[in-house]
């Protein structure tokens, strides 16, 4: 009998990071378990990251490189998948410019950097992720702002913490486990919860502001108005380090008064007043925030106004703050990815670059500019393409011009684990590896500070992980690349006289932190100062200070469409067993989260006379969806809450039931619905109508 | 051996499920028996779970005495089990389950394997919230910040 090998890695069965010891034997992972030596996770693990074995040897998973041809998905080896995808891309260059090409990536298995250099290298300024509506913007928009990302400082313990828009012990792991904040919580920190439900954490909070759905940039606002007139700020910081003071505290106490923000969104202003008193008045305080924040119109603007209310408290780098914490020095996930490669000329080609600035920025495009492109061929037509762990048809927003649209793109690879909806509408299929399969320098894009070591636990069926695929078929479009992933992470390595071996045997390493690093430098912006009137924005011809506008589609913005569709949707409801649209297939996880649902408040749900776990249809202007009903009194009985990033793995036909319950057949992505400066569309706040679905129609297919 | 117990503070519960899922990997079992089990009732969440009770009421209602207890543990023994269930209809907690592959009942054991060599039961080692605790009666009251 082989002896149990124990091996320590890093989990990514989310954007987490969490510390795990997979334990090996003939060959096989056979259990996972946290690895108490993390210095982010401790130990602990979610559910998610437990079940990567029923992932990684799950009967439907895809071992095997395949082509679609007449008769179906057809086994083929790696060089024929890999020639056949190169030879189709040359073709389209030389015909067509390498600008139509798209090459996708969703939320990413910790490759970034790898598609990045890919792109750039192929030539084409089409890259396509959902950055622009996730994270990314929170960064694009940090960045104009003050320079920087600033992160939640758990480390320095913060006496107050501001939980906006975010469930940190189910999702939304990227700087910090749920966990960090909760060891703060215990040791005694205040807590200011802001949520459209009642929670977990609204139990716990000193004070819960139920906000409308997408007016949380109206809600800082009011947190600014009280600071102001209060004069709760830090006058030093302010007289020195922020730039447009003057004519943003007019515009806050001009446009912003509590009466109106209150109207806006539906929040006590007593209630705006006392929690901006207690962010404001304790030190140090910290804003952890969240994607709901970002997936609306006021994108940039929400995350401008929280760096606002972050740097006039005094808490911008300050310990138990919103920090930027320092990487070790190993070379960056930018170096990496070579941006520079990407001539002027291309650049300018990119998709909505010159519409989203901001979002350009970032380097990659909006997901409505790439269908539009396929779609009608404005400006130029995108030909072929490869999606990477990506499921856009049931992740982004209107699904039915998704579906169209990938429908037309000529040719398309993808990189997955299973035969995904989205997978079964490409020419070819390549087989990802998942983490258990990955040697690579993780996490090295985030902003916590660390960088982790992931290493190969088992190869499996033909997987070969993605960093892998992107450098062999970049190889085959002459592109320059590493032998090997582990040449390139030598590589990245390299300033710290760390090899790749050493590496694994610490697990990670840090960078030193320090605190207060602008004192002396300023902030890196084009005036040094924390930027609340933006010389960027301002040079673009947008309006430089932030401000709120109105979701395009709401009862205050639409009343004659809210004549047929009375409430507001809060679309995108997060599970803490589901990983979007990933999972669904997985027996220990789906036993946890069976069916689709969505959350009505009792006083609505018996209007319609709708009962719980009724099977509910969700009915906006795009389409109609089901879910199963839950009924909730812990939300405002205005607003529809539904889960997304569902799909029927076990339905066997092609589609795999992409439009039974996907949410994004409701979502809206017009232009008008979207970011002006960033491209974020609205994957959050829109108008439905509910209904109770009559006998028969209950089943899902 | 001193006498070992599990509990749960259900305020801190954030229903994560993450042990149920660690117990399912511990216990080698599939979709079914859930021997530990958190439901929702929004904003709640309610932990189910054996108690271990002095005085057990499946152990009362096995009519072929597979059921033990042990420095506090319940135990039931799967040869002896009969599959008749009269321990699932007993349980007050909910926390017998059935296993339909195997047609025992199956049960928490407290990890006892993981308990003799140190090591925290799997459900509580992985817990975010810490909410999870175990150990004898005095180290418990400890853990909770009761004593």
């Amino acid at each position: 009998m082989e002896e149990i090998k124990k091996i320590r890695t890093v989990c990514r069965s989310c954007h987490g990071g969490c510390g795990v010891i997979a334990h090996v034997k003939n060959g096989k992972v056979f259990k996972i378990e946290g690895d108490p030596s993390s210095p982010i996770s401790y130990g602990t693990m979610c559910s998610k990251g437990l079940a990567i074995t029923q992932i990684a040897y799950h009967p439907d998973r895809i071992l095997h490189p395949m082509k679609k041809g007449p008769k179906g998905w057809e086994q083929i080896t790696w060089d024929e998948a890999l020639d056949t995808i190169s030879d189709k891309f040359k073709k389209v260059v030389e015909k067509y410019g390498p600008e139509s090409l798209l090459v996708g990536q969703g939320t990413g298995r910790d490759y970034e950097s790898y598609f990045s250099r890919f792109g750039n290298l192929l030539g084409t300024p089409n890259t396509l992720t959902a950055g622009h509506m996730c994270y990314l913007s929170r960064i694009g928009a940090s960045l104009v702002t003050c320079g920087r990302f600033p992160v939640c400082d758990y480390a320095g313990e913060p006496k107050c913490i501001v939980l906006w828009a975010v469930n940190p012990l189910w999702s939304n792991p990227d700087e910090y486990k749920g966990v960090s904040f909760w060891r703060a919580y215990k040791k005694g920190a205040k807590l200011v919860v802001i949520d459209p439900r009642k929670s977990f954490y609204t139990k716990k909070a000193d004070l819960w502001l139920q906000v409308r759905p997408g007016t949380d940039a109206a809600l800082a606002m009011g947190f600014f108005n009280v600071i102001i007139e209060e004069e709760l700020y830090d006058k030093d910081f302010v007289a020195n380090y922020i730039h447009g003071w003057e004519p943003f505290r007019e515009r806050v106490l001009g446009e912003y008064s509590l009466d109106r923000v209150e109207e806006i969104t539906w929040v006590d202003k007593e209630h705006i007043r006392e929690a901006a008193r207690l962010y404001a008045a304790t030190k140090p305080a910290a804003i952890h925030w969240g994607v709901p924040t970002e997936q609306t119109i006021n994108c940039t603007d929400f995350t401008r106004t929280a760096i606002g209310l972050m740097a006039a408290t005094g808490n911008l780098d300050a310990p138990g703050g919103n920090v930027f914490h320092v990487p070790p020095p190993v070379r960056t996930v930018s170096q990496f990815s070579r941006h520079e490669a990407l001539t002027p000329e291309m650049k300018k080609k990119r998709l909505g670059g010159d519409q989203y600035k901001l979002g350009a920025r970032m380097t990659f495009i909006t997901p409505k500019v790439a269908w539009d492109a396929i779609l009608q061929e404005k400006p130029y037509p995108l030909k072929a393409g490869i999606f990477v762990g990506t499921n856009p048809l049931i992740t982004e927003a209107n699904a039915k011009d998704i579906y169209a649209a990938l429908k037309k793109l000529e040719f398309f690879a993808v990189a997955d684990f299973f035969m995904t909806p989205t997978a079964e509408l490409a020419d070819i299929f390549l087989p990802a590896g998942t983490w258990l399969e990955q040697n690579h320098m993780a996490e090295n894009w985030k902003f916590h500070g660390y960088v982790l070591a992931r290493q190969k636990v088992v190869e499996i069926g033909e997987c070969w992980q993605d960093h892998k695929i992107f450098l062999e078929l970049g190889k085959r479009m002459g592109q320059e690349w590493w032998p090997t992933v582990e040449d390139a992470i030598e590589w990245l390595l390299e300033p710290t006289g760390v090899t790749w071996e050493q590496f694994k045997q610490k697990g990670y390493l840090k960078g030193n932190m320090e605190y207060y690093k602008y004192r002396g430098k300023g902030f890196s912006t084009p005036t040094r100062k924390v930027e609340l009137f933006s010389t960027t924005l301002d040079g673009w011809g947008r309006d430089p200070l932030p401000k709120y506008v109105e979701i395009p589609e709401s009862p205050v913005s639409r009343p004659d469409l809210a004549k047929k569709y009375p409430y507001i949707l809060n679309a995108g409801l997060r599970t803490p067993n589901f990983f979007h649209s990933a999972n669904r297939q997985v027996p220990w996880l789906r036993e946890i989260r069976p069916d689709p649902i969505v959350e009505i408040h009792p006083e609505t749900a018996k209007k319609h006379g709708i009962k719980e776990m009724d099977w509910v249809w969700i009915e906006s202007p795009r389409g109609r969806v089901k879910e199963k009903a839950k009924l909730n009194d812990g939300i405002d009985p205005r607003v529809v809450v539904a889960e997304h990033g569902w799909w029927y793995p076990e339905i066997k036909d092609e589609g795999h039931g992409w439009d039974i319950s996907n949410i994004n057949i409701l979502t809206d992505d017009s232009y008008e619905s979207m970011d002006p400066v960033m491209g974020a569309t609205n994957l959050r706040v829109l108008l439905c109508n509910i209904s109770r679905c009559d006998e028969g129609q209950e089943a899902r297919s | 051996m001193k006498n070992f117990s599990l509990t749960i503070l259900k305020e801190d519960c954030c229903g994560c499920h993450s042990c149920e899922v660690a117990c399912k990997q511990e216990h080698n079992l599939g979709v079914g028996p859930r021997l530990i089990r958190v439901i929702e009732k929004s904003p709640l969440f309610i932990p189910v779970y054996c108690r271990h009770c002095a005085k057990p009421p499946c152990k009362d209602a096995c009519p072929v005495d597979a059921i033990s207890r042990n420095n506090g543990i319940v135990l039931i023994n799967e040869e002896i089990c009969i599959g008749c269930r009269e321990c699932v209809t007993a349980c007050p907690f909910g926390a017998m389950q059935f296993d339909d592959s195997r047609e025992t009942a199956v049960k928490c054991d407290l990890c006892m394997e993981r308990i003799k060599e140190g090591n925290a039961p799997a459900c509580s080692l992985i817990c975010p919230t810490g909410c999870i605790i175990w150990g004898t009666t005095e180290t418990l009251l400890d853990r909770a910040g009761i004593k």
